[in-house]
């Protein structure tokens, strides 16, 4: 087990210097430059050579891309060419405010799919399980965004409950009470609309998994061994059928770093995905590099914790 | 009378079938075609039938509507009468008007059209990009497949819309084509994997086995012989594939990525719609439930044709 895991954290290492490579490339591939977005339009020519000159873009791609690499392995991804702060100052402020959004959303999501895809499965081909299946359908079919519009003219502008944007409301110094329901008011509407999805999706997995473990021959054993149902399902079922799910959860898990990016941008959420959307417009190459080479770890990183996790569940899978 | 008379183990002639026949003609099966086979299963799906008709609606409504019903001027805006600007539902606008008048209608159907038109050529290209990459890894395997696999690995290993913001940023000047291209270029990761694992498990059966025997290339293998064996759940995917890219497209055209305004998407529809909302809700309802319907009805029937297709359904 423990040479799987070093041989696929060596497999990683070619994977992300071939994807920043990619991205790299694909970076400076778009139109315009900083120059145009971010400098001020009344420099000289010669002040904006020189800031050109400083800022390091009129090197030779490559060399670019050499220049950044080396100082992204010791973990400096540069400045902002919009703000001049460290990136990973940037990053950092903002990550914080993604986890929070994130972080509460899956955990929601876990549990009410769990729920739901369990009775799904126990009161398979009733209503009740063909109301669910169908909720569950409706939520695939509706885009994130669109929910979300949805949902802020619903709360927001109709029955004017919710606030339909940012983190706070602006303008009052509100104390430490008052500011933390605030914010606590901003958060419910996007962190619901981004579990939906999630919801969607894993109950339906939930479901199946449900009732392929309830078919095994080991239920009927417990069954006709005398193990009452509440005590069946939960200590012999849900553990099985769970492991499935907690696989795809941990995969979905890994979107952490630019999975918001949709729910954010339509919510006005300061997070990593509205600096995504900011940086993308003011063409601030190092901020776009470093979200999306940290945004590949991740998906990497937790790609290989659900194969960890998978094997850890089920002593049958054995990696060699 | 020897033991096979009385074990009625007399050979099958005809003289011996028919009779029976004639006795129970309940029992007689007409013999059906394949494709008839898996048509009657997928009629037996309620919900995939309402996802195929309200399929056959909706492109009837877009690409026949504005030809029959006469709302044809998506952009003709009319702006010298206030009150035509954005109204509620009428006789002679059925779903309003915009905030510079022009006719929501209309707009919904060109929208459709193109929204209709990126999702399925999308699809036609990742799976004819699916298909061939995942066929070829499949097929022959080993170090071919190594590489092709670990290809679709760094596609996969960047989130999917932040790589579909940043190359929009860099490739599409808003025209539909882009689009397609964009959308097609990273979806076909999902056909290629479904078709890789296909082949894999197809290339071991016997009909292979023949044709290598009477020296059959390996392309004509793979595209005569498996290939058709691998259709059914290229097929589920390819429907289900419509719907996501109808997605994207929304999503892309939505953050201004993808089809800009004026030009009418679904996407771009409520990305207008959307600053409005407060006063003219329908702008965005209207579209978005148009998007939903159409999606939720391509799920549908791809999980209908899923149902109808797996040969381990016992026949009902």
């Amino acid at each position: 087990m423990g040479r799987y895991i070093i041989r696929r954290l060596l497999q990683a290492i070619p994977l992300l210097f071939l994807l920043s490579v990619f991205m790299f490339t694909l970076i400076h591939l778009m139109p315009g430059g900083p120059d145009q977005v971010i400098f001020n339009p009344h420099l000289t020519p010669a002040a904006r050579a020189a800031m050109r000159a400083r800022f390091g873009l009129d090197d030779p791609v490559p060399i670019q891309y050499l220049k950044w690499l080396s100082r992204a392995l010791v973990g400096d991804f540069g400045f902002s060419f919009a703000t001049n702060l460290p990136v990973s100052y940037i990053i950092g402020q903002r990550f914080p405010a993604t986890l929070q959004l994130f972080v509460p959303a899956l955990l929601l999501a876990l549990v009410l799919a769990l729920f739901l895809g369990v009775i799904s499965a126990v009161r398979q081909g009733t209503v009740t399980d063909y109301a669910l299946t169908t909720v569950s359908y409706f939520g695939i079919a509706m885009p994130v965004f669109l929910f979300g519009v949805f949902a802020q003219y619903i709360f927001g502008v109709w029955l004017h409950v919710l606030p339909t944007s940012g983190m706070q409301t602006l303008g009052y110094q509100l104390d430490p009470f008052d500011a933390f329901i605030d914010h606590l008011q901003h958060l419910i509407l996007p962190m619901c609309v981004l579990s939906i999805l999630f919801i969607a999706g894993w109950s339906r997995y939930m479901r199946s998994s449900m009732i392929e473990v309830v078919k095994q021959d080991y239920m009927r054993t417990a069954r006709a061994k005398g193990v009452g149902p509440v005590r069946l399902l939960i200590r012999h079922a849900l553990r099985n059928a769970v492991i499935p799910l907690i696989t795809v959860v941990a995969l979905d898990f890994g979107t952490v770093a630019g999975g918001a990016t949709i729910t954010e941008g339509v919510f006005a959420w300061p997070g990593m995905g509205l600096l995504f959307f900011q940086s993308l417009q003011a063409r601030d190459y190092p901020v776009l590099l470093a979200m999306l080479m940290i945004s590949s770890v991740f998906v990497i990183g937790f790609n290989l914790i659900a194969d960890i996790l998978y094997a850890v569940m089920d002593p049958r899978i054995r990696y060699s | 009378m020897d033991i096979s008379d009385q074990l009625n183990l007399t050979s099958t002639t005809e003289e011996e079938i028919e009779p029976f026949l004639e006795v129970t003609p309940a029992l007689v099966q007409k013999r059906r075609s394949q494709a008839r086979i898996i048509f009657d299963r997928f009629m037996r799906n309620k919900a995939a039938i309402a996802g195929a008709i309200f399929l056959i609606l909706m492109f009837a409504f877009c690409f026949l509507g504005p030809t029959i019903t006469g709302h044809n001027k998506p952009d003709l805006t009319h702006v010298t009468n206030v009150n035509d600007t954005l109204a509620g539902p009428s006789w002679q606008y059925p779903f309003g008007t915009d905030d510079v008048g022009r006719d929501t209608m209309a707009r919904a159907m060109v929208g459709g059209q193109t929204s209709l038109i990126i999702g399925l050529a999308s699809m036609f290209m990742a799976i004819v990009f699916g298909v061939g990459i995942g066929s070829f890894a499949g097929y022959y395997g080993g170090i071919i497949d190594n590489i092709l696999m670990r290809f679709t690995d760094v596609i996969l290993a960047v989130p999917f819309y932040l790589l579909l913001f940043v190359l929009s940023a860099t490739f599409t000047n808003g025209s539909p084509l882009s689009v397609i291209i964009l959308i097609a270029a990273f979806g076909w990761t999902y056909t290629a994997r479904l078709v890789r694992g296909e082949f894999l498990a197809l290339r071991e059966r016997e009909y292979v086995l023949a044709a290598r025997t009477i020296g059959a290339k390996n392309l004509s293998i793979m595209f005569r012989h498996i290939l058709p064996n691998a259709a059914g759940p290229i097929i589920v995917s390819a429907t289900l594939l419509v719907g996501t890219n109808i997605i994207t497209e929304s999503v892309l055209s939505f953050f201004g990525f993808g089809i800009q305004p004026p030009a009418a998407s679904w996407g771009s529809m409520i990305e207008l719609g959307d600053n409005m909302i407060d006063v003219d809700p329908w702008l965005v309802f209207i579209p978005g439930m148009l998007i939903f319907l159409t999606v939720l009805s391509f799920n549908l029937v791809g999980d209908g044709l899923r149902d109808a297709l797996d040969p381990y359904m016992t026949e009902r």
